[in-house]
């Protein structure tokens, strides 16, 4: 590297809140840490219908625990906040092109909402099957 | 110096299963939060929905394996890969440690719930 | 006449080692953009004001300049656009030379890294390369930039570590890569696929936000490791 003669100053650890743009980039990167609590409690749920019926009913307890129902709320928003973004991401990543042309990035980001749609409706139909 | 220069990253790998998980994180998982942690929760559906015996045929079948991949394993990866940049941009640990950090506990968590898929089943 | 306040940071290594700000009241009116401003300040308030400019009709790309933070071109942003006073500052994340002047040496060397020149070594080479309207439209985009810096100051990657290649000299890699003309792709590979190449990389994004010339740097810096993934996958099967 060259010799730096002059001033340069270092940056500092708190850079992504001097700006907009870049807090919002620290908040997309945060929406894994509700995911994170999230995926925890499933753990949990897998362990608990391994242990038996009781441990089962304490894990159900624990999902109505009104704090574990906050942060849960925290991380479908954070869910649909990291779709949103990425979503927006996928077609400047990937460019999909049919018979030599681009589709408009506005198609496949609806497109990829309605896959979220279409999972809801699958949730649906698979948690109100014969009940 | 030349040597470091030309150094391959073994990143590809890493941000393969992140963007996979993040695929997973915006399609399945907005649904799987929405049913299984708040409206069951909530009491917004009816108790029967998620009991002992329902849950362990759900889970304990094939879609199970699938719902153990794309809302557990690949979100976990995703996770990790991100919460791993995120400690390099706020300047915190060794990067090379919390690599190994963050991916070891993503292969063992996802590890562990395939244990426990295969405990599930047999 | 309306007059507005410019702040400007000034760094003068041969009486201060540190940067101080120093304030300016400059006429202006719809017209004046902060590149004329600046010239402004030399001619009638201060001569030993120091900034780079050229061609102040945004092609050149010398003119860059943080103004209330943000990269800028000196010569594409007006006074009118700002309320208050102005902020001016030398584009972040380069060593400061004097007042607005940056040492853009490693940016230099980072555009150097990758090669970017048509490289074909075939027979035919000395002939014309024909294309076609498709194969120029894949790279078009990404062929306009003017080297002006400006996503190097947006980019948070580089100003924690100045060894990655950095939105630029990535993206003109890529343009390169995709042009039919071309057959250097290997070779830069090898330098996409380090560590301080394409995957230094978290897309903040920013960089394409504030790129004068639309470039969108970020789209090419990730379709970058696209190819850089699939260069991998050959690699692995070609043992
Ligand atoms: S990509 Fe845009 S912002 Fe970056 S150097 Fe080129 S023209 Fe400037
Ligand atoms: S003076 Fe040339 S780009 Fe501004």
């Amino acid at each position: 590297m060259a010799k730096h003669v002059g001033y340069f100053p270092e940056l500092k650890r708190n850079w992504w809140l001097k700006n907009r743009y870049f807090t919002l980039y620290m908040v997309r990167e945060a929406t894994v840490l509700p995911l994170v609590f999230f995926i925890a409690c499933l753990l949990a749920g897998l362990y608990s219908l391994l242990q038996g019926q009781q441990s089962f009913q304490g894990w159900l307890q624990f999902m109505q625990n009104p704090i574990t129902i906050v942060i849960n709320l925290l991380a479908l928003v954070a869910s649909l906040f990291h779709a949103a973004t990425f979503f927006t991401l996928f077609p400047r990543v990937m460019p999909l092109r049919v018979g030599g042309k681009a589709i408009p990035a506005k198609w496949i980001i609806l497109g990829q909402w309605f896959g979220v749609l279409l999972v809801m409706v699958l949730f649906a139909w698979v948690f109100g099957r014969g009940v | 110096m030349m040597e470091k220069r030309v150094k391959r990253s073994d990143e590809p790998i890493w941000w393969a299963l992140f963007s996979a998980g993040g695929v997973c994180f915006a399609v399945f998982v907005p649904a799987a939060i929405l049913f299984i942690a708040l409206l069951i929760p909530l009491g917004l559906l009816p108790a029967e929905t998620l009991d002992f015996e329902r849950s362990r045929g759900l889970l304990f079948s094939f879609p199970g394996l699938i719902f153990i991949g794309v809302v557990i394993c690949l979100p976990l990866f995703h996770a990790m890969h991100r919460i791993r940049h995120g400690l390099h941009d706020l300047k915190l640990g060794r990067d090379k440690t919390n690599k190994v950090i963050a991916y070891g506990a993503a292969i063992v968590f996802s590890l562990l719930a395939l244990l426990g898929f295969v405990l599930g089943i047999m | 006449m309306t007059t507005k306040r410019l702040s400007i940071q000034r760094y003068l290594p041969e009486q201060s080692k540190t940067p101080f700000w120093q304030e300016f009241e400059v006429p202006f009116d719809d017209s004046t953009s902060i590149l004329e401003a600046l010239n402004h300040i030399k001619e009638d308030m201060d001569g030993s004001l120091s900034y780079r400019w050229s061609c102040r009709m945004a092609i050149c790309g010398s003119c860059g300049v943080m103004v209330n933070g943000e990269p800028k071109l000196g010569c594409k942003s007006f006074l009118r656009e700002y309320p208050g006073t102005i902020s001016i500052e030398p584009l972040a994340h380069f060593p400061v030379q004097k007042d607005l002047i940056i040492d853009m040496e490693i940016f230099l060397e980072h555009l150097a890294a990758v090669q970017p020149y048509l490289i074909n070594d075939s027979q035919d080479s000395n002939q014309t390369h024909k294309q076609t309207p498709a194969q120029l439209a894949k790279y078009l985009t990404f062929s306009d930039c003017i080297n002006c810096g400006l996503c190097y100051s947006a980019c948070p990657q580089f100003g924690l570590n100045p060894e990655f290649l950095g939105p630029a000299a990535l993206t003109l890699a890529h343009r390169y890569n995709l042009d039919s003309r071309d057959q250097g792709k290997a070779q830069r590979m090898v330098q996409l696929n380090r560590e301080e190449g394409v995957w230094t990389c978290t897309f903040v994004g920013y960089c394409s936000e504030v790129c004068p010339k639309s470039v969108d740097p970020a789209a090419a810096v990730n379709q970058g490791k696209v190819e850089s993934a699939k260069d991998l996958l050959i690699n692995l099967f070609k043992r």
